[in-house]
């Protein structure tokens, strides 16, 4: 049950006990405390999310086509309640939770060689916060709406007629407490529930992107709660906090709420990162390069994260004093950023590359991932920031990092673990097309909106001039290429559900120890305690056709390599 | 790239001003040369660092594609520390130069030369004011050329931000605060153009149309245009006053009040007049009626008195149906302003629903609005 038994072939009919069988029923799962299932709810959750997201996404997309209105119906209100509910629906009910607590609810106590997460009553608790939280966030639609962009920026927040500003504030201040106990639970597990021989630098890289991240999560998201509540406080009962109108100061909300905002943009990228390392190495099967640098670079992202909030701010009013500050410490963020898509290309050198749906949404990210940092030079410059921000270069910028980076390796990520997670295989072909349709519906879309924004478009407009309008055909037609492609994995992943190949413990010769249990992982993860090596020491794996997978092959042990052995395990 | 650019210039329809490459709009101010010299060294760093990237993907993913049938080979390097360290370095040393440049050159965005010739912006939703040194006011911006111009700005509702892309210039408008923001052009705008203006910080229903023109005049025009905007007013006769003024002060009213009788964020002009002195009447959202507010010895004596009103104060009463949206043009009009909005509402039936005047008029001593 815990390791691959080479002489039981799988299939359905002898297939063992696992986390999806081993109690049946609604209540079974509204009830479970098992960690495999609260992140599955959570994957499903935020795929809806994810739909409705995109949904709005395409309705703006349509509606910029002309200048003016294109949708019959669509007023520069409709307009500006699309675009919110779009970045709002994105940003906290999709991008945040879908790695950590989606991927990393189901990945991480595995990887660990843990039973559970360190408190799983918690961890069911923080799933049903999401819920309500997003219940909150999208009953705002029935009492109005808000149309106040996902940054509530005030006065403006505080004094808009739409109805659903304090049912939208109070969703997003509980799916904070969502992603405080998340992050909260994951320290403790990482620190406390190690088994023996999982040192610290042991642990798979995208363990450690989850523990910085939990890091961020449980220092940064009381500050957005707090923020939240000002908000609240002062449009329900005017009570001048922000408005300068009742003696508060609007520029301090900025300062607030980017204080979270921005170590939130690491919320969603680091644990992307955590995944491209795992991606990268076991689909190259080539040992991963550089691990160290990789590890401490999630760490100083993580600190650095805290330090740059101010880059949002250069034209808002701050003091150029501070503007200069947050200008130079928002450059030191390129260096991890460097460091690990260096080491990730070197991990390629020597590897044994194969070119399937994970790997390519992984190359995906790299070369996304290259764009989006990069054209953050731009902005964090203090003088070309001022004619870029608030334009769409921005737009794109941040699209490139948050969707082009975040989404794409979160998407990576959940075909890399489909098949431990559903038991299943998907149709790889059908993957590989789908991952190239959204890799060019992406550049379409977000490439053009680079020229839009520096030829001097600003963001978050209904209107604009004709001058602009083939950057936004253009890039319209993009997002449809985008959506058909994410339309066609969909397809492909329901359909694997029901007709899909059954997946063998190890399709992809991954070494870390959530390919040691089976797909679907038994209810209890581990029935011993498994056995910790390197995680990306892949000498001792051969592909085995009996399993059409691969396995452990104790003749190829690694300790017999003298590279290996050499290095004694780092 | 010169086909590119050519490419790109043309699509871009309906602007066909020269300047324009593919990346950035016309350079028509001081402090565009340098934020465009920047803007191009970054892009030649970002350049050389994707295509390098993209190239060596390329070439490994297709020299290390996995072999059929072959052991694995594991004689990679698991770790190089004088390479990793080197790539650290590398950025830090270019993103250090960067910064440097940038933080230099903004100094410059941030100093506002002493002799700069000020203007006052108003922003409120959703439209710009902008008052002279003389006391004249106007919709668009007009500057003179060859002299560093500065904007004193402020907001009189929420946030919103100036931004003239051919100048490279933003800076928010803070309510509650002044921000500046300065520039100098030194060509003069040609005839029947002009330069964006844009928000860029978004601030509602009319963010999007908060866009003007910004024309560049040289200092003898530039004066001139000055003296007569800001005697335009007076130098109307009073009988005159709503068929001239009325429509052109309206302009800056009908984003939010329309004269077909639609409705729009603020109730439409058309029949006010006859709702507000008795012949219909309407609701406030405080439950009161027009005529108990309106008449002799009510809050309002007159009409004129309630819409004189509702210009300066607009949020004492609000109409049932409609938000506290609107703000007060207190300093804005003065009182032959407000004299020539009342006439222009009383004689509504002479305007068609865009506001032009459908009798035959005399020829004006109109003043050129370029």
């Amino acid at each position: 049950m815990t390791t691959i038994n080479l002489s039981q072939p799988l299939d359905t009919a002898t297939r063992p006990d696992n986390y999806l069988t081993h109690t049946r029923g609604f209540m079974s799962w509204a009830f479970t405390l098992d960690h495999k299932r609260i992140g599955v709810m959570y994957m499903v959750s935020v795929l809806i999310s994810f739909f409705v997201g995109g949904v709005f996404a395409l309705l703006v997309r349509t509606e910029l086509l002309t200048p003016g209105q294109t949708i019959p119906g669509v007023t520069a209100d409709v307009y500006n309640h699309f675009f919110t509910l779009h970045g709002a629906i994105m940003v906290f009910l999709v991008i945040i939770p879908s790695i950590p607590a989606a991927l990393g609810n189901f990945i991480m106590p595995i990887m660990l060689g843990a039973k559970d997460v360190a408190f799983p009553r918690l961890n069911l608790f923080s799933y049903y916060l999401w819920l309500f939280g997003a219940l909150f966030t999208v009953s705002s639609l029935l009492l109005g709406g808000f149309d106040t962009g996902w940054t509530f920026y005030t006065p403006y927040s505080t004094t808009t007629p739409a109805g659903g500003v304090i049912p939208a504030l109070t969703g997003v201040f509980i799916l904070g407490f969502s992603s405080i106990f998340t992050g909260l639970n994951f320290i403790v597990t990482v620190h406390k529930l190690r088994p023996p021989g999982m040192t610290w630098f042991r642990m798979p890289l995208f363990l450690w992107a989850i523990y910085a991240t939990a890091i961020i999560q449980v220092l940064a998201t009381p500050v957005l709660g707090i923020t939240l509540l000002l908000l609240i406080v002062e449009r329900a009962f005017n009570i001048g906090i922000f408005d300068p109108s009742m003696g508060g100061d609007p520029v301090l909300y900025q300062h607030f709420f980017w204080f979270y905002s921005h170590p939130a943009v690491y919320i969603m990228i680091l644990p992307a990162m955590g995944i491209i390392s795992e991606l990268i190495s076991v689909h190259a099967h080539r040992h991963i390069f550089g691990y160290k640098f990789i590890a401490l670079s999630s760490i100083a992202i993580a600190i650095f994260s805290f330090l740059v909030w101010g880059h949002h701010m250069f034209t808002s009013g701050q003091s150029p004093l501070l503007n200069t500050l947050f200008s130079l410490i928002s450059f030191s963020v390129a260096i991890p950023s460097a460091v690990k898509v260096f080491n990730w290309m070197s991990t390629l050198y020597k590897g044994n590359i194969v070119l399937n749906t994970p790997m390519l949404y992984a190359l995906s990210f790299l070369v996304l991932f290259t764009i989006g940092g990069l054209t953050g030079i731009h902005l964090a410059t203090l003088n070309t920031d001022v004619h870029l921000h608030d334009t769409y270069f921005v737009v794109a910028h941040f699209h490139y990092v948050m969707m082009g980076s975040a989404l794409i390796g979160m998407i990576g990520g959940l075909h890399h673990w489909w098949p431990k997670m559903t038991g299943r295989m998907y149709n790889e072909n059908l993957g590989r097309i789908a991952c190239i349709i959204v890799f060019i519906g992406f550049n379409v879309t977000f490439f053009t909106q680079f020229f839009l924004g520096s030829q001097g478009m600003p963001r978050r407009y209904y209107d604009y001039l004709p001058e602009y309008q083939i950057y936004h055909v253009i890039s319209t037609i993009g997002s449809y290429i985008m959506a058909s492609g994410f339309l066609l994995t969909a397809y492909y992943l329901l359909a694997s559900l029901f007709g899909g190949r059954i997946a063998p413990a190890n399709p992809w010769g991954g070494r870390s120890l959530e390919w040691q249990c089976a797909s679907p992982p038994p209810f209890d993860n581990f029935a011993t305690q498994p056995r910790v090596g390197d995680c990306y020491d892949f000498t001792a794996i051969r592909w085995d056709e009996k399993e059409q997978g691969y396995v452990t092959d104790p003749a190829l042990d690694s300790t017999k390599n003298s590279q290996f052995a050499a290095k004694n395990l780092h | 790239m010169n086909i590119a650019t050519t490419i790109f210039s043309n699509l871009l329809a309906g602007d066909t001003r020269e300047g324009r490459t593919l990346w950035l709009p016309p350079q028509d101010s001081n402090l565009a040369v340098n934020s465009d010299l920047m803007f191009w060294w970054i892009n030649v760093v970002c350049y050389f660092f994707f295509i390098g990237i993209v190239i060596a993907l390329v070439i490994l993913v297709v020299k290390y594609r996995m072999k059929k049938d072959r052991p694995f080979r594991t004689d990679g390097p698991l770790h190089h520390l004088p390479l990793e360290t080197t790539w650290a370095v590398v950025p830090l040393f270019i993103v250090i130069f960067i910064f440097y440049f940038g933080f230099r050159d903004y100094l410059n965005f941030m100093t506002p030369p002493k002799n700069s010739y000020e203007i006052a912006v108003t922003a409120q939703k959703w439209g710009w004011l902008f008052k002279y040194p003389n006391g004249a006011t106007s919709d668009d911006l007009y500057v003179p050329t060859g002299r560093p111009v500065k904007l004193s700005m402020r907001s009189s509702d929420v946030l919103h931000s100036c931004y003239i892309p051919d100048f490279r210039v933003k800076k928010d408008l803070v309510p509650g605060r002044y921000s500046y923001l300065w520039f100098q052009t030194d060509d003069v705008t040609p005839e029947g153009s002009g330069h964006n203006l844009f928000c860029s910080e978004y601030c509602g229903t009319g963010h999007s149309n908060m866009n003007r023109k910004v024309y560049a005049l040289a200092q003898p025009e530039f004066d001139a245009w000055l003296t007569a905007q800001s005697q335009w007013l007076d130098k109307i006769p009073e009988e005159e006053l709503y068929f001239r003024a009325g429509p052109k002060l309206y302009a800056r009213c009908m984003q939010c009040h329309s004269l077909d009788g639609t409705k729009g964020i603020g109730p439409s002009w058309k029949n006010l007049w006859a709702r507000v002195s008795g012949a219909e009447d309407g609701k406030f959202v405080d439950g009161t009626s027009y005529q108990s507010q309106i008449g002799a010895g009510k809050q309002y004596q007159t009409p004129e008195d309630y819409i004189r009103a509702s210009i300066l104060n607009p949020g004492e009463h609000v109409v049932a149906g409609y938000a506290n949206a609107m703000p007060s043009f207190k300093g804005q009009l003065n009182d032959k302003g407000i004299d020539a909005i009342i006439g222009f509402l009383k004689h509504m039936d002479e305007f068609d629903t865009k506001g032009k005047y459908l009798k035959e008029t005399a020829p004006s001593p109109k003043v050129s609005m370029k």
